[in-house]
């Protein structure tokens, strides 16, 4: 067999061209198409912990279905391309960065934190019909059709730790709450924890608002443990880390419940593991087991939580799962309109009488408290720290809680001085 | 009567604190006619160096803490000598520049510390001291306290009892006057705003162990100063050092019996009543006109 010069010259740019592209990043040999997801988020100032880690953890899912060859959506092919936007939890760069986002960048969906952010976009994102998403339940109006709640609905979930703590241990009668007095946050949460412990016939002796502004926690924790309460509570997380190094300096030894303990191996580092282990809180982490059991619909949980801390080692925190958590849940959406387009979307997601979530089966719930049926309620996690480390002990139903104690809620709310319809 | 001990002992170690961040401010106001914005940020420095070197890089704490000290001081004098100079007589464009520096350091935070969480710093002296069996105080927060009262007889002496400390008063008094008697204003604004950043840099690196340490830490710092020094009387030291306990003292009082909400209220209505009863505050003297 004989060669010429051109047979030798076209197989070895054929020989070049197959060694190059074995190469190339699969998602530039598939040509697919590129759905653009928005993240209009605090990325730097105090609450940055609630939205920076929460764009590591899309950025590792979008990656991992990217290098899979992207998902199919109405037969075509599509890599996830995140577009983050920082608004410091400012409204004003939130409405920027909104318009931004859905105008320059052209997503199909814009994940948000939550709170007033969220309501200073809210008008636009409804005339403009672009899918939205929150953590924040709260923010959900009668008239918001475009936003939803898919994964966290904060802080309807506290009710199933305190379920727990009620159950194993019943000698504990009195509870104090200590919250920030914020109507977003720490009153939801104060109002959902003072409902929670009523149903449990746990008695509420003192709840402790203070502002943005302490530096110091001892005169707050002496306060409170001089009414000596038989369960601490924490209703939200900014000051979790001063507030357990004060209890355990004044000698604290009762049940410690806190909605998220992000962190935590800091605040090991602060106290020790013998007065953090036993902490009653809400978000696993995802190397945990259990996260394993069938009906959790996220995938390689531990592979997730470890990629995470290999590349963020000091970052992860109660949102690293959630916004990937809604990132999946729309791609779901997606494959079933057949469409990355936001209303087609929104009608799939909504179409589900049982909508999947993060930890198994939900449903569309909301309606009797904020006007619409716009975010899921299912099974949520009691997590509890055993040897220093987080680990889910087990899952109870938010959903059956509200059909039974939905009233004892709202008496709470309105208490407070919280929107319910 | 326990809860009430134990919020003396609180309300002093915060008094402290503000003490050490609110003489300097005073410090720098009177010796050079600059509200100094940026006084917040020179706290958050030093918090942030204690957090950088010594919880993420293994140095001593004491030694970390020295370098906070130094390295603020130098953050002040240059200050002084790029920003607050040029400027001497135009206090607003002192001002303007100081909420630049805010600024950039927050900024520079930001870049060496990364966006996210809060920095935490474990604390350097573990363990609780327990006095008549209720009374629970932390060796970190006692160090504190004891630094703090050093630093501030430190400062009592230099500014009595040494040359320096006579002119930096002399400057604080009268600029004009004490130029005539040939003190370099020049050389006491250094000195000022170095004593003040050092004090500042202090001050965070005593508290980065007890605090969430972020670039935007210095804002209740700024706002405690602020209430301290107009109730202590705007340019008096020793004013400073008094309102900062007195406040302290109120403010852990009223946050132990009537909560943390209520106390940030009163603590401002505090500072209006002085200015409306005293308007040069507890220790200011009123210039006639």
């Amino acid at each position: 067999m004989s060669f010429s010069r051109r047979d030798i010259l076209r197989a070895s740019i054929a020989g070049a061209f197959a060694a190059g592209a074995s190469t190339l990043p699969t998602r530039l040999l598939a040509a697919n198409n590129t759905a653009k997801i928005g993240m209009n988020i605090p990325m730097t100032g105090d609450y940055a912990p609630w939205g920076l880690p929460g764009l590591y953890g899309c950025q590792i899912v979008a990656d991992d279905i990217n290098a899979a060859g992207g998902v199919k959506i109405g037969g075509d092919s599509y890599n996830i391309e995140l577009v983050a936007y920082d608004h410091g939890y400012d409204t004003e760069k939130a409405v920027q960065g909104y318009k931004k986002l859905v105008l320059q960048d052209k997503v199909k969906m814009v994940m948000m934190l939550g709170g007033s952010t969220v309501a200073s976009v809210l008008p636009w994102a409804e005339r403009r019909k672009m899918l939205t998403t929150t953590l924040l339940p709260s923010d959900i109006t009668p008239d918001s059709d475009y936003l939803i709640a898919t994964c966290e609905s904060h802080p309807l979930y506290n009710v199933t730790g305190v379920e727990y703590l009620a159950e194993k241990f019943p000698q504990a009668k009195t509870a104090a709450i200590v919250t920030n007095n914020d109507a977003e946050y720490g009153l939801q949460s104060a109002a959902t924890y003072k409902a929670a412990f009523e149903v449990a016939g746990i008695d509420v002796i003192d709840v402790n608002l203070h502002g943005f502004d302490i530096t110091d926690f001892a005169p707050i924790v002496s306060s409170v443990l001089a009414k000596k309460p038989d369960i601490f509570c924490m209703a939200t997380s900014f000051y979790v880390t001063p507030l357990m190094e004060q209890l355990f300096h004044q000698g604290y030894q009762g049940k410690i419940i806190s909605c998220t303990l992000d962190y935590y191996d800091e605040i090991i580092a602060k106290t020790s593991r013998e007065f953090v282990d036993g902490t009653i809180f809400q978000f696993p982490d995802f190397d945990d087991p259990m996260l394993n059991q069938p009906g959790v619909n996220f995938p390689n949980p531990g592979d997730f939580d470890a990629k995470f801390r290999k590349a963020h080692p000091n970052d992860w925190s109660a949102v690293s799962w959630e916004y990937p958590a809604i990132l999946l849940n729309w791609i779901e959406g997606a494959k079933a309109a057949g469409s990355v387009e936001p209303t087609a979307v929104l009608k799939a997601l909504k179409s589900a009488k049982n909508p999947e979530f993060v930890f198994g089966e939900g449903r569309w719930w909301g309606s009797q408290l904020w006007g619409k049926d716009n975010a899921v309620v299912g099974r949520w996690p009691v997590v509890v720290v055993e040897g220093g480390k987080a680990r889910i002990k087990e899952y109870r139903s938010v959903s059956g809680w509200l059909d039974k104690h939905k009233d004892v809620l709202i008496k709470h709310m309105k208490e407070l001085g919280l929107r319910t319809v | 009567m326990e809860l009430v001990l134990l919020s003396i002992i609180n309300g002093l170690i915060q008094g402290g604190f503000f003490a050490l961040f609110a003489v300097g401010l005073v410090l720098i106001f009177g010796v050079m006619g600059v509200v100094n914005f940026a006084h917040g940020e020179l706290v958050m420095v030093g918090a942030y160096t204690i957090w950088l070197v010594h919880a993420q890089n293994g140095l001593g704490y004491i030694p970390t803490l020295i370098l906070a000290i130094l390295l603020v001081t130098i953050i002040g004098l240059l200050m002084e000598r790029f920003l607050f100079r040029p400027t001497r007589n135009d206090p607003l464009a002192g001002l303007i520049c100081s909420i630049g520096v805010l600024f950039v350091l927050q900024v520079a935070a930001t870049l060496v510390g990364g966006e996210g969480p809060s920095k935490q710093v474990p604390p350097p002296f573990h363990g609780t001291l327990v006095l008549f069996d209720f009374l629970r105080i932390p060796y970190q927060r006692l160090f504190g306290l004891g630094i703090s009262a050093l630093a501030l007889v430190a400062l009592w002496y230099f500014l009595t009892r040494t040359r320096f400390g006579w002119a930096l008063r002399a400057v604080a008094l009268d600029r004009d006057a004490a130029a005539l008697q040939g003190i370099n204003i020049n050389q006491i604004s250094m000195i000022a705003i170095g004593v003040g950043a050092a004090l500042a840099g202090l001050a965070g690196g005593l508290m980065a162990p007890l605090t969430n340490i972020n670039p935007h830490m210095g804002h209740n710092v700024i706002i405690t100063a602020f209430i301290v020094t107009i109730v202590g009387g705007v340019g008096s030291l020793s004013g400073a050092v008094y309102a900062a306990i007195i406040y302290a003292l109120f403010h852990t009082f009223v946050t132990v019996y009537f909560g943390g909400t209520v106390a940030t209220i009163c603590g401002l209505i505090l500072m209006v009543v002085v200015l409306i009863v005293r308007p040069a505050g507890i220790m200011g003297v009123r210039v006639s006109e």
